[in-house]
């Protein structure tokens, strides 16, 4: 708890004095707290978790299957489940936010998207620390890691627009159509299956080449593998054409957030 | 007279029941090309106020007149009716005992989250903080999750803050001092009216007849979503008084019928 306290607080004095940074931060913040709030071990499941599920993964696929087909299994799966992970986690909490944010929308004139702003930037402190626990293990298993690493930069903020925007997008959805959680419950299942994170995004691609425009994960999951496993450039035309896709989404999103979201208590 | 902060005209809001939301039933509808039977209930009906700065403006009437949905309307939480005129200039914020606090924080924690909401930076909030514990008398309770709290506590910690608020506009919802137990409801009675109405521009929901009588400048009168009365308190307490009166005279001399 009061790690996480140490940790998070002092990015509040790095924002400028403003009011709605501030509740943005704060309420990522307290968002994220929550889940660990009254463990022991605090903080320490944030790290704990994703270094267990990779241990796993070791030892099913790699000593039980013993599958050889693909170099550091373990790896090689997390490294696109983390990502994916926290898209599913952002679009499952955004059709619930307007509805457990309510009393904030009553009481107070604010910009409503700041309140998806704040609940991505929370699962993606969640994700901060897979991403710390995957590069520790990463360079325990004996991967070096290049300054290809830091295009990791470009291709988070590229998920997180991603998120953002399909946040946004499926809210609105979900103010005229309560049971859209069913449909991207299936939804869901299709993209992880196409996002390659299985097996190798290449297969989906030599088929099926019109997916990387579909589905942006395969590319996205693809890159991040090439910049942390295989120290390599992530490849350009798939950056791009992921990132003109991230791009679409959010501005989809906040066009189609304000222009039908008045509603949202009302039908509530 | 000075520049009115919230000028309402012709205000209307319909409310649509069976608005059915589920995809089976949007897809039927689509079908079927028939309107599923729409049943509009008229909430509110050519409602005309103004506002103006400084002013403390009560809103009166029975439970379901439409004083709720006005205030959610001011606040831009639901949308009114195509043709309402709504002009409001300054930030508002709506006060409610009911304001969220999330039991699974610390009163820190909750200071600070409705602190920003409320319109604090948090820098002022940390020159304020020892205050509003002080104030609501929780000084050894600071990092205990709220659910732990008692109801009094509770209700203690959120006026505290609630007094720091910063805004143009305050709309109270049923929100006037006199909370916790005899001490503390002295204690709040007394800032809340002496400090923070003074030059603030109110609006001002409450059953409190009395309270009512006491502060406002004017009243709005709502029945039943039209608007009764807008002027002098007095004279708008006393038509909401007839009301009651007339209703109770019309039980009276409708007996019940006889079972055969």
């Amino acid at each position: 708890m009061s790690i996480i306290n140490t940790i998070l607080n002092p990015v509040v004095e790095l924002l400028p004095e403003n009011n709605r940074l501030e509740r943005i931060w704060k309420l990522a913040q307290v968002d994220f707290k929550k889940r660990y709030y009254n463990d022991k071990l605090g903080l320490l499941w944030a790290l704990l978790n994703p270094a267990s599920k990779i241990a796993i993964y070791y030892f099913v696929f790699s000593i039980l299957m013993e599958d050889r087909r693909i170099e550091n299994f373990a790896l090689f799966l997390f490294a696109g489940l983390l990502l994916w992970m926290a898209f599913s986690e952002c679009t499952n909490k955004a059709m619930g936010l307007i509805k457990s944010k309510k009393y904030l929308i009553e009481n107070i004139q604010f910009n409503q998207i700041d309140l998806f702003i704040s609940a991505t930037i929370s699962v993606f402190l969640g994700l901060g620390f897979n991403l710390i626990a995957y590069f520790f293990i990463c360079l325990i298993m004996g991967l070096s890691l290049t300054w290809n690493v830091l295009y990791l930069v470009v291709i988070l903020f590229n998920v997180f627009i991603i998120c953002l925007g399909a946040s946004l997008i499926l809210a609105t959805i979900g103010i005229y159509i309560k049971d859209i959680k069913h449909l991207w419950a299936i939804g869901l299942i299709a993209g992880f299956w196409t996002s390659g994170i299985f097996f190798e995004g290449e297969l989906i691609l030599e088929k099926f080449p019109a997916f990387v425009f579909i589905n942006p994960f395969l590319g996205i999951i693809m890159n991040m593998r090439s910049i942390s496993m295989y120290e390599q450039a992530p490849d350009f035309n798939i950056l791009v054409i992921n990132m003109i896709f991230g791009i679409v989404t959010f501005i989809v999103g906040i066009f189609v957030y304000k222009k039908f979201s008045h509603k949202a208590i009302e039908l509530l | 007279m000075s520049e009115p902060v919230i000028k309402v005209e012709n205000l209307n809001k319909t409310f649509f029941a069976n608005q059915s939301s589920s995809i089976r039933n949007t897809l039927l509808r689509g079908m079927v090309k028939k309107n599923v039977s729409k049943k509009q209930i008229l909430a509110l009906e050519n409602i005309n106020f103004e506002v103006h700065k400084g002013e403390f403006f009560g809103i009166i009437g029975r439970n379901g007149s439409g004083k709720s949905t006005l205030l959610n309307i001011l606040m831009g939480s639901i949308r009114a009716d195509k043709g309402s005129q709504i002009i409001s200039s300054g930030k508002m914020i709506r006060l409610a005992l009911g304001m969220g606090f999330d039991p699974n924080l610390s009163a820190r924690d909750n200071i600070y989250i409705n602190g920003s909401i409320l319109g604090l930076t948090f820098k002022e909030i940390g020159f304020l903080f020892d205050e509003i514990i002080d104030f609501a008398e929780l000084n050894d309770f600071v990092d205990v999750a709220v659910k732990n709290f008692s109801s009094g506590m509770m209700s203690k910690l959120k006026f505290s803050i609630a007094i720091h608020a910063k805004a143009d506009i305050f709309l109270m919802d049923e929100f006037f001092g006199g909370v916790g137990d005899v001490s503390f409801k002295k204690k709040s009675t007394e800032v809340f009216q002496n400090t923070f109405l003074d030059g603030r521009t109110i609006l001002h929901v409450n059953h409190n007849l009395k309270l009512i009588e006491q502060h406002c400048t004017r009243v709005l009168v709502l029945d039943k979503g039209k608007q009764l009365f807008c002027g002098d308190v007095m004279d708008g307490i006393e038509l909401y008084k007839n009301l009651y009166a007339k209703d109770v005279s019309k039980k009276l001399s409708k007996p019940a019928q006889p079972t055969k």
